[in-house]
């Protein structure tokens, strides 16, 4: 069972040649899914993955804030074996997007050798200041294997419906049993699915409790800087101007064309961070937090009460004075919006309202998006088209999944009367 | 605190069904010539009926498109305050997509609304006592419109006699949300606010901003609106808001209106293949329990979660009920059903069955208007029958929209897989499944047909009686030619 990392490779493109990697991507990502130039479904270690034209900031001139390229996987680690994977399958297309960035190995000629590429790759790879993973360990390869047991199953009860009735439900689950036992090609549905590897389980054990630790020795001097901080936060949140821009229909319409194809969504956002240090540092901070949050706490299936997220990321980018937010979400823009106001407004607000023009906060959790209309501008205000987007499994939504997984898990092995029953009605 | 609505200045639609008026048509038109048509429709405006008047022999209600508020003289940019949706129209191509206007269902083979027909700019909706009334009434409207030219009908959508059953045989029209500061809503904001919970009737007071631009909305705040600078409106008829502004939006609300044929025949010839007996027999009671359980309820109305075995003419109303506590695995009322989708009550995230679940709900909720049509052909063709549903909301992304897409046609809904809308849900292919939840197991029906396509349909505008009056009279001379 593998690990799945975030992937972001980033680089920044001349202002001359924005046009032109617009063009390339709108042209790719003419079916709402990624297609021929970037044919991420033959590499098998992805989940999902997107190529997005980030904008230079606001107000043009800024050469510390330029335009750049940003491809963005979620994807089974190991990494080096992704990145070769990649640039074998998908070389082409990379190489011509790339390409027109600043210092892509050969200009992005085909021939340009796979390991110099894969090098470019990394040097250009940025970590992620937070990493979201719905739930951390199911691989490519259990998601489709469960999602084919289930299918096997589903049809079996269709074929054997009338037959099954009068049985007890010990009964039915038994005949399914002999029913995947008869079947080679279901085999390792016998087995539970592998833990991810050991290392990866040491190092987050050791994140685990050592991030603690770690605030533990340092907790005098946290509570000492407390109230400064809680002042200094009071009066920069006092001091800010929320922007009440709305977004221009023409925007809208532009992201409107790349969602609503499959059952999941991309969401690519980028924003200014507020001037000055202090909410510089309290993002940092707080970011450190919800990383810690969703690796220890939320990561299994529930974000605070949200499940209907797959991976979400954020990625610091131009010396920290901007960010990226990119997510995969089941469901329309319109329920995940509604999700984030109605459930985990506060998680929000703490993150965001370190942003340029988000709706006003106070004590850096309470109101913002609770202003329905205000939050939702201001998200597709900073919202940017994900041309370019491909899905690994387009119509199982995290629902599914865990009710696939749920099948697989309760499929052998000692089951109480009761919950024979709820076993039986997860199908 | 409850809010008082200006009743004086709300459509009548708004406020009642105008059920003792069972007979209804619809004209739709297009502006020929915008100043000519200001004036005509003007004269319409004068009888409007009101969220007041309780109407015994005729109503009339008016509402536009987008286009045709550009065209009538609204010409800020982007209709400023407008929202996405209605501003590009039901037939963008993204709503299309949005919605499952796909395949069959697409604009480009609709009757009217679509690109392939013409232009729709305004919708008199008119109700009558009798088909004699609603006759009179209709030929009063065509001359007043058409006098001169300054419109052109683009079609007459015609009505059946409102019985309370929709032609697939369901009664219709039981739950609708009430709305606060409506009478009827009044007692039960009482029960609702001793904290019922469970999602019965006292959990259905939806604030008045939910449906009525201008009011406290479920989040208790304004839902964007229409405002014009105060120069546009010099001699006062529009509210004006605490910042000056000319309030065009307020009182009013967004009408969605689509055509929905239904394919009776196939519905029930479905439902008949599905259950007949081992020996190929037709079993009329098993045919029926599984329509019922499409739907939710039984013909005569009778929810499945109160009435899980047969039909019950004592239940035929009964709208009192939630489904967490009586029924969360769908045994009863299968967790696909047509009701359970379209208001699923307390069985939301993040804790189903608990107040903040059905609080969650109640930002998804709309006024359902619509009427029957068919089969006489005044609808769509001979024999045709369907629903010209009409749905009214304050925010057509929230409400209507998320009710279909999120709600009507995920195959995912409910931890369901494969199963849109059983009833009236698109399908693209031959995936769609109907699953019957039961023990040992469920029971899935395999390759389900479509029963209902879309053949018209557009967002409109049903404006206060105010702003239908400076948009008749004060609007900014020279709409768009
Ligand atoms: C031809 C198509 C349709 C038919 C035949 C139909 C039929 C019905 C029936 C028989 C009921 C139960 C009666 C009642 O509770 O009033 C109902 C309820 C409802 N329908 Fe539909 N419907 C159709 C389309 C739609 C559409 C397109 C929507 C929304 C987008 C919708 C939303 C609702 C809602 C919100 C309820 C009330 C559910 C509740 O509160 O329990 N329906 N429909």
């Amino acid at each position: 069972m593998p690990y799945q990392l975030a992937v972001t490779v980033r680089a920044s493109v001349p202002a001359a040649r924005v046009a032109e990697v617009q063009e390339l991507l709108r042209e790719a990502g003419r079916k709402g899914t990624a297609g021929e130039l970037f044919p991420f479904a033959e590499v098998e270690s992805i989940h999902f993955a997107r190529v997005v034209l980030i904008p230079e900031a606001p107000g043009g001139t800024d050469a510390a804030m330029p335009a750049s390229v940003v491809y963005m996987a979620e994807v089974d680690g190991p990494l080096e074996a992704h990145l070769r994977d990649l640039v074998r399958k998908a070389g082409d297309g990379l190489g011509r997007v790339f390409g027109l960035c600043d210092g892509y190995p050969a200009g992005g000629s085909p021939g340009s050798s796979e390991r110099a590429q894969i090098a470019w790759l990394r040097s250009h790879g940025t970590s992620c200041a937070a990493y979201y993973v719905n739930t951390a360990g199911r691989g490519r390869q259990q998601i489709d294997q469960e999602a084919r047991l289930r299918e096997a199953i589903e049809e079996f009860l269709d074929r054997n419906g009338p037959a099954l009735a009068g049985a007890s439900p010990a009964g039915v689950r038994a005949a399914i049993q002999e029913h995947v036992k008869g079947r080679a090609d279901l085999a390792w549905a016998r087995a539970r699915p592998a833990p991810p590897p050991l290392g990866w389980r040491v190092r987050q054990a050791v994140h685990l409790v050592g991030v603690p630790l770690a605030a533990l020795a340092l907790l005098p001097l946290l509570v000492a800087a407390l109230p400064v901080w809680a002042v200094l936060l009071r009066l920069h949140e006092r001091r800010d101007v929320p922007d009440p821009a709305r977004p221009s229909h023409d925007h809208v319409r532009e992201l409107a064309d790349c969602e609503d194809f499959v059952a999941q969504n991309p969401f690519t956002a980028v924003g200014s961070v507020k001037a000055g240090r202090f909410r510089r540092a309290t993002l940092t901070a707080v970011l450190f937090v919800v990383d810690y949050g969703v690796r220890h706490v939320f990561n299994r299936g529930n974000l605070a009460g949200v499940r209907t997220i797959h991976f979400a990321r954020w990625v610091f980018i131009d010396g920290r004075r901007r960010m990226i937010f990119a997510s995969n979400y089941d469901g329309s823009l319109e329920s995940y919006m509604d999700d984030f106001i109605d459930k985990v407004a506060w998680g929000l607000n703490a993150v965001f309202s370190n942003g340029q023009g988000y709706p006003r906060v106070r004590w850096l959790v309470l109101d913002g998006a609770k202003d329905e209309l205000a939050f939702k501008n201001y998200l597709r205000c900073h919202q940017v088209p994900t041309q370019v987007w491909y899905s690994a499994y387009d119509t199982w939504t995290l629902r599914d999944l865990n009710t696939n997984a749920r099948i697989r898990a309760g499929l052998f092995g000692p089951l109480g009367p009761a919950e024979t029953e709820a076993w039986l009605a997860l199908l | 605190m409850t809010t008082t609505l200006d009743r004086q200045d709300i459509q009548g639609l708004v406020t009642r069904g105008y059920s003792t008026l069972p007979r209804a048509g619809f004209l739709v038109f297009a502006i020929t010539q915008p100043t000519a048509a200001r004036a005509a429709l003007g004269r319409l405006a004068r009888r409007v009926t009101n969220g007041l008047s309780e109407p015994s022999d005729t109503a009339v209600n008016l509402a536009f498109t987008s286009d045709g508020l550009r065209r009538l003289g609204l010409e800020t940019p982007e209709l400023g305050g407008f929202p996405y949706e209605f501003v590009s129209g039901m037939t963008a191509p993204d709503r299309s997509r949005f919605l499952g206007d796909v395949g069959e269902n697409a604009p480009r083979y609709w009757r009217w609304g679509g690109p392939a027909t013409p232009p729709v700019h305004v919708l008199v909706m008119l109700y009558a006592r009798d088909e004699q009334r609603l006759h009179r009434l209709e030929e009063e409207t065509r001359q007043g419109a058409l006098a001169g030219g300054a419109l052109a009908e683009t079609i007459r959508l015609g009505t059946a006699e409102l019985t309370g059953h929709e032609p697939f045989g369901f009664r219709d029209g039981i739950s609708q949300p009430l709305v606060e500061g409506l009478s009827k809503a009044e007692g039960l904001s009482k029960a609702a606010a001793a904290g019922a919970g469970g999602g019965g009737e006292g959990d259905q007071v939806v604030r008045a901003g939910e449906f009525v631009l201008g009011y406290p909305n479920e989040y208790g705040l304004l839902t964007d609106r229409p405002l014009l600078p105060s120069r546009y409106d010099p001699d006062g008829l529009l509210p004006r808001t605490p910042q000056g502004a000319a309030d065009f939006g307020r009182n009013g609300s967004y009408l969605v209106f689509r055509q929905l044929r239904q394919d009776v025949e196939a519905f029930w010839g479905y439902l008949d293949a599905q259950t007949r007996r081992p020996d190929g027999s037709s079993d009329p009671a098993a045919r029926d329990a599984l329509a019922a359980r499409m739907v939710g309820r039984w013909s005569g109305g009778a929810p499945l979660v109160h009435a899980p075995r047969q039909d019950d003419p004592a239940l035929a109303t009964d709208n009192d009920f939630g489904y967490f506590a009586t029924d969360p695995d769908g045994l009863r009322c299968p967790l696909g059903a047509h009701i359970r989708r379209a208001n699923p009550r307390d069985s939301l995230d993040p804790r189903p069955g608990s107040a903040e679940s059905v609080s969650i709900g109640r930002r998804h909720r709309l006024l359902r208007r619509g009427r029957p049509y068919g089969p006489d052909g005044s609808g769509d063709g001979t024999g045709a029958r369907g629903l010209h549903f009409i749905g009214l909301n304050a925010n057509i992304s929230r409400q209507f929209e998320f009710i279909q897409h999120t709600w009507l046609n995920d195959p995912d809904f409910n931890g369901l897989h494969d199963a849109p809308d059983p009833l009236v849900g698109p399908r693209q292919d031959n995936r769609s499944t109907f699953t019957e939840q039961g023990r040992p197991v469920r029971t899935r029906h395999l390759a389900l047909p479509q029963f209902v396509t879309v053949r018209g349909g557009a967002y409109f505008f049903l404006p206060g009686l105010r702003a239908l009056h400076w948009l008749c009279t004060a609007a900014p001379e020279g709409g768009q030619q």
